[in-house]
């Protein structure tokens, strides 16, 4: 109601000269003050820790990152974690593409249910995978007992599979995106042409596919590198950067040396960031971005369906069965040592609290970010100003920033007046809109290109003034766009945890954080059922939104078919 | 009709963010013993006292680190529960709010500040915990010294947590300089570390793992012991001869808190013995004398100790321990 | 037309069933397409084309029935190994190869030598008259040009049957004319069996050799142009292809030697000669009478044969034809007088005389 009234307000008691100029220079003012909003809650944070970095207490140093890059263990800490972001990836986009070109392209009846095994951990925090792990497969887990095996969980490897199953969801999701909005035509084609199936997946498939699969890698290499839950309780002696930092800060109190972690974690995801910006240069395949359509199953020969099924076979397996361990493990005090069902984990009543919390963060997170998305879309498209592709990098660059990262600049930049913001649910979400904006802004402008800026003209020629045209002609048509970036937003603030541990406050506690806690804490009952708890209500606002999006996106189309 | 819902949003959102506000008689405060200690601290003042406080769990380090950024504008009114470094540091650094309190009478030095800038509300040690089963199973039993965990059978079965971490292990570190002196005790640090599979980043963490088999032995913090053997994990603990170390679970005003009675009657209750009962049936040494829960009427033998000293010697001991402790780093 | 006829059908549909989970889409069609024909699949959109097109570029799979190409049965073969080759309605060009790449793909894969390649699609552009265009990317082309290349693309194996989906209903009106006409003028020198499928009556009716009329899964009539326009076998047809006046009435009588015909209509009788057989004295019909087929004159009070009187409700003049509306009693007749001459008096008139020609086809009206 807000923009409508004000059109009004400013018509009524200015002159038209203002008006006009308003009109003429809104989006210029709308753009400056995105600007402002993105310089200072993404830029400003981020600044906060390079400056805390090399400001030691007399003024300007370097000793922090000598004392970095002159000790071993760092380097290996980077390395470790370099080598797990691309183990991880690798593997991830690997499954992640088997799983979702099985649920795209393969046999009817294997589609739901692999979409489902392989969607529902997304809503559970990832370092979940390392309880099941300790659970099943521990130096005393219930698998290692069964057959006397001895293997060694703690270290690299444990954190690369938890790490692993953990990200496999995401991978998925994502190339799954970008399989669905494939012109099944094109396959086809190559299939009519003489092509086998290895032959289209690899001149016609993979190719097309490859700016989302380097979007997909940029994001899990990101994220990977970041989430510390994982190598935290399965790491051993095996040093990460991520942990590492979260220990600097939260234990030794090393701000310093804490940032200096930081933008040494951060320089290899600004790197990719460019270099996957780079690459997409003038890549961007104008098949891409269709309508989704369901691709009929092909008939896959079996050399080249097998090992597609036993991939998925094992990685859906894994997955199902680390969350049956989580599902059963919410009804034990602690699974594997006592064996007493009970409800008790199920009744704890600080748990409800934490998820309620995190699902009133993540809910205005994902308003304001979507909002401000679709904002910033616009503004990128139809500006005509200096700086849009500078503002456009800005608002993309957000998920390419680790989420530990981001949670010590905040923790940084706003604790102190001026600017003071930590404590209460503000400060939590604000992190959570600007580090996933990315996805609203994208959706965004891929809608904007493809609707007429005829269509606003048009409105604009009716003697609409911009806030109304905004608001009667853009926003409605962008409304799927809204949405995206609000689902996205909401499920990744909802487990999110690498930054907004940092920035929990006192009688604010967060699921996420909540599990982990009561994870590392052992209190594997309360950990399992808090996420069974988070995975049903996510679930269920999931599907409310789904059906939301389901009946938008016809009224988008109808009303674009209408317009044109 | 199309405006309904942003204005529904809207609506939404401001009634969210407000959700947060808090009822009158409240306070922030930062807590750091278990979850499930801290909620049981907080029912018991609100029963006392009718004062709702909110907190979430953090670790003694947590609280440290988030009470050093904020400095001198804290986050919260208050702390129930942190290490004794950052109670020290704040007495020196003028962070807390002196306040003697009447009802704190009587108690032994170690819980109170004589200017009453902070109050111990009780202290906690470190004990040796076993796997029943593994250890049955290797045919070990229990060390009976300290010195014992550094025989070579151990090697990759103890866990300890890490000083960098977790305060219980400051303290660890802290009592076994003290009970070895500083030259012996490192070289006791760096022969146990052969045998220490790995550090854990909190302090209770080895007693699940031992509690769960999937180590032999842990050093831990003694809170969570009585519990975990109640929950029904197969653990033996002991005490070596040599003792324990202890450290104190410390309350504080923050200065500045627009709260301050509130806060202050949250001490005083703090002091009754009715919480030194509850904090005893948890398992801590509490400042009014209570039948502890792990330890019974006999108090274990302490290792005689110098917070204060422990407290100012933690960043150069963090140096000491990366250099020694950290093979790889040079 | 004969030689053709003796030849042996290239592909033959059999009983086709198809069902997608309980729906069924295509319900039961039979067909059978000589060399070198092309034949226009026609209909509603929904009507099941798309689908029957899939099923022979083997797609998707047929629920029942046979689909028999050059003899040899390919229901169970992948599309990979049919000598068919399929257009898409939105081309499915590659869009991150040239245009050279996209009509060298199917060679590529097929293993021609290098060489062999190049020539080849040197050919091909030249057929589509696109040469110069070899090294663009996809995107860098108009619609029309994009067409071309898929066409080519499809070409380039010289398939057995070609499958062409819509293939113009995505470029502009005055494009569509040429393409349509280029594509008709190389299939006919090519002499390539083709299936075309299309939701545009006259797109269809100027194309094929003959066209095949689906509604709902069926076919409803198979006939070349002229049979379908002049001779529908019902109402829908008769109404899909063109506009139509229906008219009812009633067969008085049918004299067996001239097979001149009078029915009986509400505003007079009608004679006409009857050129088809299913129709018999006392029958209830319906008479199709199409615009172009009325004349229509300014009344002049004596009244002829096969002469109705209206008034003129309408008339607009579009140089070429003019479209009048008449309302005869209470029905309203569209006619469309061509090389309007008079149009000045026309505008003006408001009583005219319309006579309905002797050629009328005839519908049994069903009861
Ligand atoms: N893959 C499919 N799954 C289910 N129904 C389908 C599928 N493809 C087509 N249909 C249905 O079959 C019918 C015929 O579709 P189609 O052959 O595309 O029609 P046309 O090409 O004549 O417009 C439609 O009702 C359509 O909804
Ligand atoms: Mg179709």
């Amino acid at each position: 109601m807000a923009p409508a009234e004000l059109s009004v307000k400013l018509q009524a008691s200015s002159g038209s000269k203002i008006r006009d100029f308003l009109n003429a220079n809104l989006i210029n003012i709308l753009a400056a003050f995105l600007f402002l909003l993105l310089a200072f809650f993404l830029l400003y944070p981020i600044i906060a820790v390079l400056i805390k970095s090399l400001r030691g207490p007399s003024g300007f140093t370097l000793e922090y990152y000598r004392s970095f890059f002159s000790k071993n263990y760092y380097f290996q800490s980077l390395f470790n974690t370099l080598l797990l972001g691309v183990i991880n990836t690798v593997v991830c986009l690997v499954i992640g593409f088997c799983l979702a070109y099985m649920t795209t392209r393969g046999p009817w009846i294997l589609r739901k249910p692999l979409k489902i095994i392989a969607l529902i951990p997304l809503i559970a925090p990832p370092y979940l995978f390392a309880l099941s792990l300790i659970i099943l497969f521990g130096r005393n887990g219930i698998v290692t007992r069964m057959f006397d095996l001895h293997w060694q969980l703690y270290g690299f490897n444990g954190v690369v599979i938890s790490q692993t199953l953990a990200f496999i969801p995401l991978a998925y999701m994502m190339i799954e995106n970008t399989l669905m909005s494939l012109n099944p035509n094109l396959e086809e084609s190559a299939y009519d042409m003489g092509a086998s199936e290895a032959t289209i997946l690899r001149t016609i498939t993979i190719p097309l596919l490859a700016p989302g699969l380097l979007k997909a890698a940029l994001l899990i290499f990101v994220m990977t590198i970041a989430e510390f839950g994982n190598a935290a309780i399965l790491g051993g002696r095996t040093p990460f950067l991520a942990p590492d930092t979260y220990t600097m800060i939260t234990g030794e109190s090393d701000f310093n040396m804490g940032s200096v972690l930081s933008v040494i974690l951060i320089a290899p995801c600004i790197i990719i960031f460019f270099i996957h910006n780079y690459l997409l240069e003038g890549k961007k395949f104008t098949t891409i971005g269709g309508k989704p359509v369901a691709s009929e199953p092909r008939k896959i020969t079996p050399l080249i369906q097998a090992p597609f099924i036993i991939i998925t076979t094992v990685a859906a397996g894994a997955i199902f069965i680390c969350f049956a361990v989580v599902f059963v493990a919410s009804f034990y005090k602690i699974l594997g040592v006592t064996h007493n069902v009970v409800l008790s984990n199920y009744l704890d009543f600080t748990s409800n609290q934490a998820i309620y919390n995190s699902i009133r963060v993540s809910f205005v997170a994902a308003v304001i970010g979507a909002f401000i998305g679709v904002l910033l879309a616009y503004v990128i498209v139809r500006g005509k100003f200096f700086g849009r592709t500078f503002i456009e990098m800005v608002s993309l660059s957000g998920f390419a920033l680790p989420g530990t990262v981001v949670g010590i600049g905040y923790l940084l930049a706003f604790s102190a007046p001026p600017l003071k913001l930590t404590g209460g649910i503000m400060i939590l979400a604000l992190n959570c809109v600007f580090r996933f904006l990315a996805v609203g802004v994208e959706a965004g402008i891929s809608k904007l290109h493809q609707i007429n800026i005829e269509i606003e003209e048009a409105s604009a020629d009716l003697g609409a003034s911009f806030l109304t045209t905004f608001y009667r002609i853009v926003l409605p048509i962008m409304f799927p766009a809204f949405i995206a970036g609000f689902i996205y937003t909401f499920m990744t603030a909802i487990v999110s945890l690498s930054a907004v541990v940092f920035l929990v406050s006192p009688g604010f506690a967060l699921a996420s954080v909540k599990i982990f806690d009561a994870a590392v804490y052992g209190e594997v009952g309360i950990a399992s059922a808090t996420t069974m708890k988070l995975v049903l209500i996510v679930t269920i606002c999931m599907l409310i939104l789904n059906f939301i999006r389901n009946k938008t996106r016809l009224g988008g189309s109808m009303k674009k078919s209408a317009a044109v | 009709m199309k405006r309904k819902p942003i204005a529904f949003v809207v609506a939404a959102i401001f009634s969210l963010v407000l959700a947060g506000s808090t009822p009158a008689e409240d306070i922030n405060a930062y807590m750091g013993t278990s979850p499930d200690n801290n909620a049981k601290i907080a029912k018991f003042i609100k029963d006392k006292t009718g004062i709702t406080v909110n907190q979430t769990f953090q670790s003694f380090g947590e609280i440290e680190a988030r009470a050093k950024a904020e400095a001198p504008n804290f986050n919260a009114d208050m702390i129930i529960g942190c290490g004794s470094p950052l109670a020290f540091m704040a007495k020196k650094s003028g962070w807390s709010h002196p306040y003697v309190s009447p009802a704190w009478k009587g108690v032994a030095e170690v819980f109170m500040d004589p200017q009453g800038d902070w109050y111990n509300i009780a202290n906690f040690s470190f004990v040796l915990v076993g796997s029943k089963d593994r250890l049955a199973k290797a045919g070990y039993s229990m060390p009976t010294s300290w010195k014992d965990l550094l025989d070579p059978k151990w090697k990759g079965e103890i866990l300890m947590p890490s000083p960098l971490s977790s305060g219980t292990a400051n303290m660890m570190r802290f009592s076994f300089l003290a009970l070895y002196g500083d030259d012996e005790g490192w070289k006791f640090l760096e022969a146990l570390d052969k045998n220490i599979a790995y550090y854990t980043r909190s302090g209770n963490a080895p007693t699940d793992l031992v509690g769960r088999g999937e180590f032999m032995l842990g050093i831990t913090s003694d809170e969570n012991v009585k519990k975990r053997i109640d929950d029904g994990y197969p653990l033996i603990w002991s005490i070596p001869n040599e003792g324990t170390g202890y450290d104190g679970t410390y309350a504080l005003i923050f200065k500045g808190t627009k709260k301050l009675a509130a806060c202050k009657k949250i001490i005083d209750v703090l002091g009754t013995p009715e919480f030194s009962t509850l904090m005893a049936e948890i398992g801590y040494v509490t400042p009014r004398p209570a039948p502890n829960a792990l330890y019974g009427k006999t108090l274990p033998k302490y290792i005689k100790l110098d917070l204060a000293k422990a407290a100012d010697d933690k960043p150069k001991n963090n140096d000491i321990w990366k250099q020694k402790l950290r093979t790889d780093f040079k | 037309m004969d030689m053709r006829e003796n030849e042996r059908p290239m592909l033959i549909l059999k009983d086709i069933h198809k069902f997608y989970g309980k729906n069924e889409v295509i319900k039961g069609v039979s067909l059978e397409v000589r060399k070198g024909e092309l034949v226009t699949f026609v209909g509603p959109s929904g009507c099941g084309k798309t689908t029957l097109l899939r099923l022979i570029g083997g797609f998707t799979d047929v629920s029942s029935g046979d689909i028999i190409l050059d003899g040899q049965r390919i229901n169970d073969l992948p599309p990979n190994l049919r000598d068919t080759r399929i257009c898409f309605q939105n081309y499915a060009l590659f869009p991150h190869m040239t245009v050279a790449e996209n009509v060298g793909y199917g060679l590529k894969i097929n293993k021609w030598p290098k060489h062999r390649i190049e020539a080849r699609v040197k050919e091909l552009l030249e057929m589509v008259e696109l040469q110069a265009f070899a090294d663009r990317m996809i995107d860098r082309l108009s619609g029309g040009q994009q067409q071309r290349v898929a066409f080519a693309r499809a070409l380039s194996l010289e398939p057995k049957v070609l499958l062409l989906d819509e293939p113009l209903s995505n470029l502009d009106a005055n494009l569509r004319l040429v393409m349509r006409e280029e594509i008709r003028n190389l299939q006919e020198r090519l002499q390539i069996t083709t299936v075309f499928v299309t939701h545009d009556q006259f797109e269809a009716m100027a194309i094929s050799d003959r066209l095949v009329v689906m509604k709902d899964g069926l076919i409803e009539q198979v006939g070349s142009p002229i049979e379908i326009y002049e001779r529908p076998a019902n109402e829908f047809i008769a109404g899909f292809v063109g506009y139509v006046n229906f008219m009812e009435g009633r067969v008085a009588s049918i004299d067996e030697n001239t097979r001149n015909t009078v029915i009986n209509t509400e505003y007079g009788k009608i004679e006409i000669t009857l050129s088809q057989g299913d129709i018999n004295s006392a029958d209830e019909v319906l008479m199709v009478i199409r615009p172009e087929s009325v004349n229509i004159s300014l009344d002049c009070g004596g009244k002829g044969q096969n002469v109705l009187s209206g008034a003129l409700k309408s008339y607009m003049y579009a140089g070429s034809l003019a479209k009048c509306t008449v309302k005869i009693g209470d029905r309203t007749m569209i006619i469309d007088q061509y090389n309007p001459r008079d149009a000045q008096q026309f505008k003006h008139a408001e009583k005219v005389e319309v006579h309905i020609p002797r050629s009328v086809h005839l519908l049994k009206r069903k009861r």
